[in-house]
């Protein structure tokens, strides 16, 4: 139990702040400015990693197989959900199926829309084969009661409309059944239907449509693939493309390093960003730090004077900093972590790659390392002022003038 | 209370050395008020320094109340000067970002266990007539109310040994009055008061003086309550 009212070692540390408000408001900027990027570079990545982890379950395939010329786009599906609509040149449906190593293949089509109600810009629809489908079935197991039916959709999660609404695509009228989660990835920005109504859209389109859409008949778009246990999805992959020519086949991996070979310019500029900051920074705050160690001098000989250890006045020196970079980082961290949700679409439009909000223990983690390194800056900034301190003569400097 | 043998501070600037205390030899007993007098220089306030143990000396030892405070460490130092030393110095030497109360109450930061530590903080406001300043700030005061304030901190702690250095230097006539009155007060309870000062004038109050001049100490001028010869004026 403490004494009621006696001055506390908190106060000190509380007026001294409050003294140097303009000083450590510049302070708290520079943590803010480096626990923001350093944060900010780890939601990114952790949320892009998240989000195809999210995403590749969310298609349930260990291989997707595109048209070669269609590849790109096909890849753009799947991690932005930029409408496009594309089919191989012959059906190769049959013969993925047949392949060693293939358990399970379901084809899919895919068709850019017109501007709908919805939504600012055409969406991807994905028509499956209910049948043998692995993209939305699973969602469909999960959702007891729900059924992708005749005229049915299944929308995602970027998409505006309500379960038991409607939406009109190439003037049909489709019936939203189920919203899916979101991922992060092309997923949220598609729309699921059946193959079948797909191809009564297609032909309507002429007379409902301003546009005619046109879908070949027999022709899919891509092949999600199910290796059997034991064999190798790269294996598999590899005698798709040589047995069925013009095939070129996705991978989760593969999409994985091209994901993180997209980010890189980003990560690179971050994460330098972020090190360029802390550079500048550790002096900076050191001589600021310095100044204040300098100005305060008299202060500290007269601590010294009434009984305080060098010890005492560190620490003292050491808990400002320290709550310096508290409240630096967690404004910086509490702005990037708002700035990056609320702009969350958008930085993955800008930069064309999946994002989702990682989970919150990755924003704890990620939270703690740039306060940690905060932390650690404020740390090493202290250290010429606490030799200051310590090379002091604190008789000398009271008798030279007044505190 | 302190007892001082052979103590030596040289300064070297690298060129030259100053050799700012000169083995000097001083005994302060309880109760006593010593006052040291001398110029601007002469070395009494670097020896009021090491008596303290804020300055290291360069050879010669302290004792305080018997402990060789020159083989202690700086915390044991430090831990011996909130619990046995009050200072007062010639500028007010009060933080001025914390109360008068506060202030009042910072060296019950370096004694932990130290309990009631408002309650002896306000009494001895009370003490020293600045009751009603509790919540004011340093800046609010004047000069003799600022000054009382700081000697009401150096008795915060209940320390044995009260140091002032040049305390009345930057005070008029009737400040520096009241100020020493308060010292007279509390020798006359039994504190023991060690200061420094240039002012021949105040050598009344004390009951021993030492004269320091170019780093040597001696002891030749005795005090108005003793009866002890005529006062003079150091050279």
């Amino acid at each position: 139990m403490g004494d009621p009212g006696a001055f506390t070692f908190s106060r000190l540390i509380r007026r001294n702040l409050a003294n140097r408000l303009y000083r450590n408001i510049a302070t708290i900027f520079v943590f803010a400015l480096i626990a923001a990027t350093f944060f900010s570079a780890q939601f990114l990545l952790n949320g892009a990693e998240q989000s195809l982890d999210k995403g590749m379950s969310r298609m349930g395939a260990d291989i997707l197989v595109l048209p070669e010329e269609n590849a790109m786009a096909g890849q753009n599906i799947l991690l932005t959900g930029q409408p496009t609509s594309f089919f191989f040149a012959d059906s190769g449906f049959e013969r993925i199926s047949n392949i060693p190593g293939v358990a399970e293949a379901s084809p899919e089509i895919f068709i850019a829309t017109l501007f709908a109600s919805c939504c600012a810009a055409p969406v991807q629809m994905i028509a499956i084969d209910p049948e043998n489908d692995f993209t939305v079935s699973p969602w469909l197991a999960e959702n007891a009661g729900v059924k992708l039916g005749q005229d049915d959709i299944i929308i995602g999660s970027n998409i505006i409309q309500n379960v038991g609404k409607d939406l009109m695509f190439y003037g049909h009228n489709f019936h939203v059944v189920g919203i899916l989660d979101p991922t992060g990835m092309g997923v949220d920005n598609s729309v699921f239907t059946r193959i079948e109504d797909a191809y009564v859209m297609a032909a309507e389109s002429d007379t409902k449509a301003v546009r005619k859409l046109t879908i070949p008949e027999g022709k899919v778009s891509a092949v999600l693939v199910r290796v059997e246990p034991g064999v190798s999805p790269s294996t598999v992959a590899t005698r798709v493309e040589e047995e069925i020519p013009g095939t070129e086949t996705i991978l989760p991996d593969g999409l994985l390093s091209a994901v993180k070979g997209q980010m890189v310019a980003m990560t690179t500029l971050l994460y330098g960003s972020a090190l360029a900051v802390t550079i500048i920074a550790i002096p900076l705050i050191g001589v600021v730090s310095a100044m204040v160690a300098h100005e305060r001098r008299r202060e500290v000989a007269l601590l010294r004077a009434l009984g305080a250890t060098r010890r005492f006045v560190i620490r003292v020196m050491l808990a400002e900093s320290f709550v310096l970079a508290i409240i630096g980082s967690l404004m910086g961290i509490g702005a990037a972590a708002g700035f990056l949700i609320i702009y969350q679409d958008y930085i993955t439009y800008t930069l064309q790659v999946p994002l989702i909000i990682p989970s919150a223990l990755t924003l704890l983690a990620g939270g703690a390392i740039s306060l940690f390194l905060a932390f650690g800056i404020a740390g090493v900034s202290s250290l010429y002022p606490a030799y200051l301190i310590i090379h002091s003569e604190p008789f000398d400097i009271i008798r030279k003038g007044g505190v | 209370m302190i007892e001082a043998t052979n103590l030596t501070r040289i300064f070297s600037n690298g060129h030259s050395e100053v050799r700012a205390v000169d083995k000097v030899h001083l005994e302060v007993n309880r109760g006593e008020f010593s006052m040291i007098l001398g110029r601007s220089g002469s070395g009494k306030s670097t020896l009021l320094g090491m008596l303290a143990g804020l300055i290291r000396p360069t050879s010669g030892t302290v004792r305080i109340k018997g402990t060789d405070i020159s083989s202690l460490s700086d915390d044991l130092i430090s831990e011996l000067r909130a619990r046995e030393i009050g200072f007062v110095f010639q500028f007010s030497g009060l933080l001025p970002t914390i109360t008068v109360i506060d202030n009042l109450m910072l060296p019950a930061l370096f004694y932990p266990g130290k309990t009631d530590v408002r309650k002896r903080a306000l009494g001895l406001l009370d003490r020293v007539g600045l009751s009603d300043r509790a919540d004011a700030y340093p800046g609010t005061l004047s000069s003799g109310e600022m000054k009382r304030v700081a000697i009401a901190r150096a008795l915060s702690n209940s320390p044995s040994l009260l140091i002032a250095d040049e305390p009345t230097g930057d005070l008029d006539v009737d400040t520096e009055f009241e100020i020493m009155e308060l010292f007279r007060q509390l020798n006359g309870e039994g504190m023991t008061i060690v200061m420094v000062t240039h002012n021949p004038d105040l050598m009344r109050y004390a009951t021993r003086i030492y004269g320091m001049e170019q780093g040597r100490l001696a002891e030749g001028f005795h005090s108005v309550h003793t009866g002890h010869g005529p006062m003079e004026p150091l050279h």
